[in-house]
């Protein structure tokens, strides 16, 4: 525990801060701290899920631009699956098919045929708006609603019980899926092996690694993160499919990925940071306190992420070789 | 080997979407036997009847939807050709409607206000056509063109006065599309409906930031819904077409929708639109786009259109299974309002 | 990271200019033989769905006329985002830039009053042009100085200018009495006129475009960002400022799409509307693929865009199909065009290195 405090310093103090703030406000308003957190932390669980999928695959070293294609592909997937098959759970399976099977498309496109990674992203983000655009079908509703869970125990905390912990499937699995996904990349040896590859791929080669298919297999496996995200879309957050669901969150996903240092911990910790200033400005402007533009709450963590980018040159860096296809020399 | 796997997977996945999926717009299947085809409309005897619809298509389960509607069922009943267009780009309003008077089409219906200006630029450039402008207010009165504009302010009072009298924690709440003038009428004549019938009611009105979706983000419509329920509104006015769908949707799966939580449509009866928000969906502030087209393209049939504007019928739609759960002598309030709405005697007191 | 570099130097010059105009071709054909089995699916004849498209957008003179319209800004689009392949620079920020420069030059054409119409409409293509530039310029900067790779900056700058844009269209400078989100009509002496069916900003492309093509090739510039672009390495040994040669990149490059929007607003919606032409920066990418980074060659790939974009309005009109069929026919032709195995596939035995157009996020 205390490792992992250690190792994942500035996520957690950023956490610590605003956990604290929050229950300062909590006793000055309960009802309307919690709302405005269970909005902040809506907005942030696609996010989070997304910038996990652009995580695992730029540490193995492919680079991914496609996630909004992949989110927007698997909200329709879940959506219309549920509505085909009259099943809400096979719904879900199915995005994540969805999400599973772009992951593999990119695997396979920027990996094996090895094309250019940020192109084959943009033929997946323009294929999938396409193909959405022109198979979606109007009238059709979902068969059943994502049932609302509550843990037991957790999600009797206050404020952050209510949050976090009550809530449907894939909000729910969101937290344990970043705690796993940084376990899984720091302390295993799929972690270390895939980081190598990512890192330093000629000599992970030489150390008898199959090069190619790690980053095929991680790029795939990764597609399901981002099916989840889209079927969380789709079926929990709306509960319908629109043309454009997704709305540029796959870029947010990019910035908030970056911004956290290509780390799971600070992946969330940034997410939640954004979701909740957007949460507040919302709320400001509703109380009529003050009058804070959307769209400059929307533009926050862009404008940040490259402030960061460009500021701590060298103490953020992604993955050496990530962007590079590997060919395998003599 | 990949390769043919992946291309007969998609191949597949193509075929099974193909087949429940509507790719084509249904102009095959809506035509009646009268007029077959539009290779003809010049001739007296053929009434072709043509639509373009904003950015958007017509199953937006909204205005679009129900103009399309309307102007289908109008073909129908006098045995004319109906087609539709829908416009994907903003630069492409006359070209869309060139199509249809290159064939000489007798009647267009152009819909949405972001269309004013295209429509009565073609309709100087076409003085022979009839164009039915809907929801485009005509400032200024040209022959041929019709604006179908609806008092959206008295619908959302109709609404609001309900809401008033329904809510028990003096909390009601809207989720708004774009902060433009028809969703604003809604909007205001919501909130002075319910003040006129409630003075303690606090109403919190919300709009859609600007941004291109602003019409089509059910999600960030599901989580401001979600917030204001849990600040305590138990009535919320979901207007702004998908994104005031998701409000709808999220609603209708709070815990007490129905008996302590409701949720208001709008533009038509959402009861049928969206069924998901059955659960909650006491009534819709309605405008009558449906029967105003028809009726419209009707008149342009049998030569009674007037250019100018033809103010369509406006107020809340049936309680459906809800008509138990009001209590009759709000029926009879909120049925008395809107009859005061509709022959003048009570104004809405609504300006933008 | 600089051991990869000696390895695979940057390919782009290699890839996409040595590679054999079949490819784009056959990519072309495909990518309708399968849109074909779309349409198909849907019940239609694909050879009456394309006859539909093509007769609109050439056999109409008001078709004829949007053709036009809409390649002009695709030319530029495509030009900017080949200049900055030259150059090593993956350009994915043209939208941002594109739409930056229409602000701006609507605004000029707005604002900028008491001109004659030739100098007033200078004078606003060119403030759109600066404002593209410069947009383009932060990208480029932040690459020279920062090492931040240019496609991420781009990314996070195009979402920036919408959302500014934005904000400046609902508030400051929002057309008033009026609840949309778009400026005041420019005035009339800003207006670029059409010339019959071809609009002036159409030429201007064509000589823009020339323009390009003789810079890149026949001139010590030209050969300095070709140089460049084709091997770093070899580049810096030669002198070659590499800061100044990215910066110069970007700018020229966003300058480019900057003229495309500003074109597009003068010429064709005559104000700032922020909901227009939302695709052109990746249709642009498509182009420059096409066209094999070759300036020259973006005029018959966006005529082909262009075309697609026009007719399909007459496409549903005459068939029921939707409009977007476009958008998948041009994103399967993007990936047969920059996937070498399609390269590998037809000259089996030649050799054809990888497409590696980006090396990486930290240069």
């Amino acid at each position: 525990m205390l490792d992992f405090i250690k190792d994942n310093r500035k996520p957690v103090i950023t956490l610590g801060l605003v956990t604290v703030i929050a229950y300062v406000f909590y006793f000055l308003d309960e009802i309307k701290t919690t709302s405005v957190l269970v909005f902040g932390w809506g907005y942030a669980v696609p996010l989070v899920l997304a910038a996990m999928v652009g995580i695992i695959g730029e540490r193995t070293g492919v680079v991914n631009i496609g996630i909004e294609g992949q989110m927007l592909m698997s909200a329709f997937a879940s959506f219309f699956g549920s509505v085909i098959t009259g099943n809400i759970y096979l719904g879900m399976l199915i995005g994540i098919a969805a999400g599973l099977i772009m992951g593999g498309f990119l695997a396979v496109a920027a990996v094996k045929w090895e094309m250019d990674q940020i192109i084959a992203g943009v033929v997946i983000n323009i294929v999938a708006a396409g193909l959405t655009s022109f198979f979606y079908a109007p009238g059709k509703t979902l068969p059943q609603l994502v049932p609302v869970v509550s843990i037991p125990i957790l999600s009797d905390i206050p404020l952050i019980g209510p949050v976090f912990f009550r809530n449907g499937i894939f909000a729910l699995a969101t937290l344990f899926i970043v705690l796993a996904v940084n376990f899984a990349i720091f302390k295993t040896r799929w972690g270390l092996r895939s980081r190598s590859v990512g890192e330093y791929p000629s000599a992970a080669d030489a150390a008898g690694i199959n090069v190619t298919r790690v980053r095929m297999m991680n790029v795939t496996l990764a597609g399901a993160l981002a099916g989840c995200a889209g079927a969380f879309l789709a079926l929990e957050a709306a509960g319908t499919f629109a043309r454009g669901l997704t709305a540029g969150r796959g870029f947010l996903a990019l910035a908030i990925m970056i911004f956290g240092a290509w780390n799971p911990m600070g992946a969330l910790a940034a997410a939640l940071f954004f979701g909740l200033s957007t949460a507040l400005a919302s709320q400001l402007q509703a109380d009529e306190v003050i009058n804070i533009p959307q769209q400059f709450v929307n533009l926050l963590p862009f404008v940040m992420t490259l402030i960061v980018l460009s500021v701590a040159v060298g103490r953020v860096r992604p993955p050496a070789a990530a962007g590079q296809p590997y060919t395998k020399e003599g | 080997m990949k390769r043919m796997r992946t291309l007969a997977g998609i191949s597949i996945l193509a075929l099974v979407l193909a087949a429940c999926s509507s790719g084509t717009t249904d102009t095959a299947a809506e035509e009646t036997a009268a007029a077959l085809d539009d290779s003809n409309c010049a001739a007296a005897e053929n009434f072709c009847v043509g639509l373009v619809t904003d950015i958007g298509k017509v199953d937006d389960k909204s205005f679009n939807q129900s103009a399309h509607e309307g102007a289908m069922a109008a073909a129908a009943e006098v045995g004319g050709f109906y087609k539709y267009i829908e416009t994907t780009d903003t630069k492409d309003y006359a070209a869309n409607m060139g199509q249809f008077t290159d064939k000489s089409y007798d009647v267009i219906v152009t819909v949405g206000f972001l269309m004013a200006e295209a429509t009565v630029t073609a309709a100087k450039a076409n003085p022979n056509t009839k164009f039915i402008g809907v929801d485009q207010f005509q400032a200024e009165e040209v022959a041929n063109v019709t604006g179908l504009i609806f008092p959206e302010d008295q619908a959302g009072y109709g609404a609001g006065y309900l809401a008033g009298l329904m809510t028990k924690t003096n909390k009601i709440g809207s989720v708004l599309g774009l902060e433009i003038a028809p969703v604003q009428l809604f909007a205001k004549g919501f909130e002075a409906g319910a003040k006129a019938a409630n003075a303690n009611v606090a109403v919190t009105t919300v709009y859609h930031p600007p941004a291109d979706n602003g019409f089509g983000d059910p999600v960030w419509g599901a989580a401001e819904a979600k917030k204001q329920l849990a600040q305590g509104a138990d009535i919320i006015f979901g207007a702004g077409g998908g994104t005031g769908n998701g409000a709808l949707i999220e609603i209708a799966k709070a815990e007490g929708a129905g008996t302590a939580i409701f949720c208001i449509g709008v533009d038509t009866d959402q009861w049928f639109t969206v069924p998901e928000a059955q659960p909650c969906l006491i009534t819709s502030a309605v405008k009558g786009l449906t029967e105003g087209t028809t009726a419209l393209v009707k008149k342009a049939f049998d030569g009674s259109i007037a250019g100018g504007n033809f103010v369509g019928s406006a107020g809340i739609a049936d309680y459906h299974d809800f008509a138990s759960v009001v209590p009759m002598d709000v029926q009879d309030k909120v049925a008395g309002v809107v009859a005061g709405l509709k022959d003048g005697s009570i104004k809405t007191g609504v300006t933008l | 990271m600089t051991l990869t570099e000696t390895k695979t130097p940057n390919k782009i010059g290699f890839l996409v200019r040595n590679q054999s105009i079949v490819v784009p071709i056959v990519a072309i054909f495909v990518a309708f033989v399968l849109g074909g089995i779309l349409i198909f699916l849907q019940g239609v004849n694909p050879l009456v769905a394309y006859r539909a498209i093509f007769s609109e957008a050439w056999f109409d003179s008001d078709g004829l006329l949007r053709t036009f319209q809409k390649t002009t800004p695709l030319v530029l689009a495509g030009l900017a985002v080949t200049v900055g392949l030259r150059v090593g620079l993956f350009n994915i920020g043209a939208q941002g830039q594109l739409i930056s420069a229409a602000l701006a030059s609507a605004l000029a054409g707005i604002y900028i009053t008491n001109l004659p119409p030739i100098l007033h409409v200078l004078v606003s293509l060119f403030c759109g042009v600066i404002v593209g530039a410069l947009w383009a310029g932060i990208a480029g900067v932040l690459k020279a100085y920062r090492g931040v790779h240019e496609v991420i900056s781009t990314i996070m700058l195009n979402s920036i200018a919408i959302g500014i844009l934005d904000y400046l269209v609902s508030n400051p400078f929002q057309e008033p009495d009026q609840s949309l989100q778009r400026t005041k009509k420019i005035a009339e002496t800003a207006v670029l006129p059409n010339i019959g069916v071809i609009p002036f900003g159409f030429i201007l492309a064509l000589i823009i475009c020339l323009l390009v093509s003789w810079m890149l090739n026949k001139t010590t510039a030209g050969f300095r960002f070709n140089t460049v672009g084709k091997n770093k390495f070899a580049a810096t040994y030669a002198g070659i400022n590499m800061k100044l040669m990215v910066v110069t990149g970007m700018l020229l490059s966003g300058g480019l799409a900057g003229l495309g929007g500003a074109i597009e607003t003068l010429g064709i919606t005559y104000r700032f509307e922020p909901a227009f032409n939302a695709g052109l920066g990746f249709d642009g990418i498509t182009i420059a693929l096409l066209a094999r980074a070759n300036p020259l060659a973006t005029i018959p790939a966006a005529i082909l865009v262009g075309t697609l974009r026009a007719g399909g309005a007459s496409l549903q009109f005459e068939t029921g199909i939707e409009p977007e069929i476009v958008d998948v026919l041009l994103a399967i032709t993007l990936l047969l065009v920059s996937a070498p195995i399609l390269a590998k596939y037809l000259f089996r035995g030649k050799a054809q290195k990888s497409a590696n157009v980006t090396s990486g996020w930290g240069n």
